[in-house]
């Protein structure tokens, strides 16, 4: 799979760095882009497009991204979620490595490790 | 951050206005350290030899430097290590108050020594953020009655200074906390801090007009409104700030903190029934308060 043929979708609650993630990978050129705004409209979004790469914060309203990423690969074992949030505390990277993500990025993020996991995902490692 | 510091130090010592300060925060960006002032702060030239220096350069068309170096006050050596070295902020902000009259250089001499020693800095502790020294000063900058756990609020607080800086700007000036019961802003960005032990509080409030300037110095976009992209914007400055903090507490001391998803409260009083400071921050666009409750 090339960048161009990705589909990626950003969960985060706040509007800015939905924006600030977005506004990069889409220069990047990837095919599609969604968004979600709490962990029950991720796992509905998810279900829906199927993207091949999940950037999902953890603090969210009415689902945290933690209990979203149990339900996305209970969906779907082989869904590549990053997660990406202010709170990387032991237990948050326990839970979310638990809950079958596969990476973690302490917010700030940079547009280079953004851009490391989508060539990753589009390698097919 | 000892240049923030400083600059609060000038304010409260009288020295400058706020609006003095201001404007230097603001123009220091454009302001090239002279020779005289870095001498003045290595200590190897006196406020009135720079004096006598910048008088005998006004008819004489010759280098600072080397009519310093003539008179003998200093060697070509310590010249050539002063103007090698990069320097630091509050050298940068001192020369900005001397270029815009508002301090001499006696005056500026006198204040940075006084400064010095108040705080017990020597040369070596303002040549770089080193922790223990800027944690004394924050500390007892802040010190505040009745706040139970000293230590975690000065990490709190060092951090979000060090947070404004990387994210926001240095163009600030650190004011004196105060023990409040409520915060009434147009806007206040809140976020809960929860843990085994402690139901904390933080907030980020503000006039309006300051903050969508907030917003868009940490979006780095241009904003007019203060609509939801701007309190998602501030939102998620205290969000991630506060990140930071609850991973730093997790890695040093294993606690396990969590943060709940902010509250955005538009011309309304919040009241407080825990300690809770009230921490200003000057900045050149205006006063960003921030709230710290039972963190």
């Amino acid at each position: 799979m090339t960048i161009n043929e990705m589909s990626v979708m950003i969960c985060d609650d706040s509007m800015f760095a939905r924006k600030k993630l977005k506004d990069y990978i889409l220069s990047l050129g990837v095919a599609a882009c969604y968004e979600a705004a709490d962990g029950e409209q991720a796992v509905d979004n998810y279900k829906e497009y199927k993207p091949d790469i999940v950037f999902m914060d953890i603090v969210m309203p009415k689902k945290t991204g933690i209990e979203a990423v149990k339900e996305i690969i209970e969906f779907d074992a082989n869904a590549k979620i990053v997660m990406a949030s202010s709170v990387g505390t032991q237990n948050h990277l326990k839970d979310a490595i638990n809950a079958g993500a596969f990476e973690f990025l302490q917010k700030p993020i940079s547009n280079d490790q953004v851009l490391k996991l989508i060539e990753m995902v589009a390698k097919g490692v | 951050m000892f240049a923030q510091f400083f600059g609060s130090y000038l304010l409260n010592e009288g020295l400058v206005t706020r609006q003095q300060l201001a404007k230097a925060l603001d123009d220091k960006k454009n302001t090239k350290t002279r020779l005289g002032v870095l001498a003045i702060n290595a200590g190897y030239m006196t406020a009135g030899q720079v004096e006598f220096i910048h008088q005998v350069q006004s008819t004489v068309d010759k280098r600072i430097g080397d009519i310093a170096v003539e008179m003998g006050f200093v060697t070509k050596d310590q010249v050539e290590e002063l103007l090698s070295k990069q320097p630091q902020d509050y050298l940068v902000l001192g020369q900005t108050l001397v270029n815009n009259n508002v301090l001499t250089n006696a005056q500026f001499e006198k204040a940075l020594g006084d400064y010095k020693s108040c705080n017990s800095l020597s040369e070596d502790d303002l040549n770089g953020d080193k922790t223990d020294k800027l944690d004394k000063i924050i500390a007892d900058f802040y010190k505040v009655e009745g706040t139970a756990d000293t230590a975690r609020y000065t990490t709190y607080l060092t951090l979000l200074l060090k947070n404004l800086i990387r994210f926001v700007g240095d163009d600030f000036t650190p004011l004196s906390a105060s023990v409040v019961s409520d915060a009434n802003y147009e806007n206040t960005v809140g976020q809960k801090i929860k843990s085994d032990n402690t139901d904390g509080y933080t907030a980020i409030c503000c006039d309006t007009d300051i903050y969508i300037k907030f917003a868009e110095r940490f979006s780095e976009e241009k904003l007019d409104t203060a609509d939801d992209f701007v309190n998602a914007t501030v939102g998620e400055f205290l969000n991630l700030h506060n990140g930071l903090f609850i991973v730093n507490q997790s890695n040093e001391f294993g606690e396990e903190m969590t943060l709940e998803p902010q509250e955005f409260v538009y011309k309304t009083a919040v009241s407080f029934d825990k300690t809770t400071i009230d921490v200003p921050v000057a900045f050149s666009f205006g006063t960003v308060h921030f709230i710290i409750s039972n963190i």
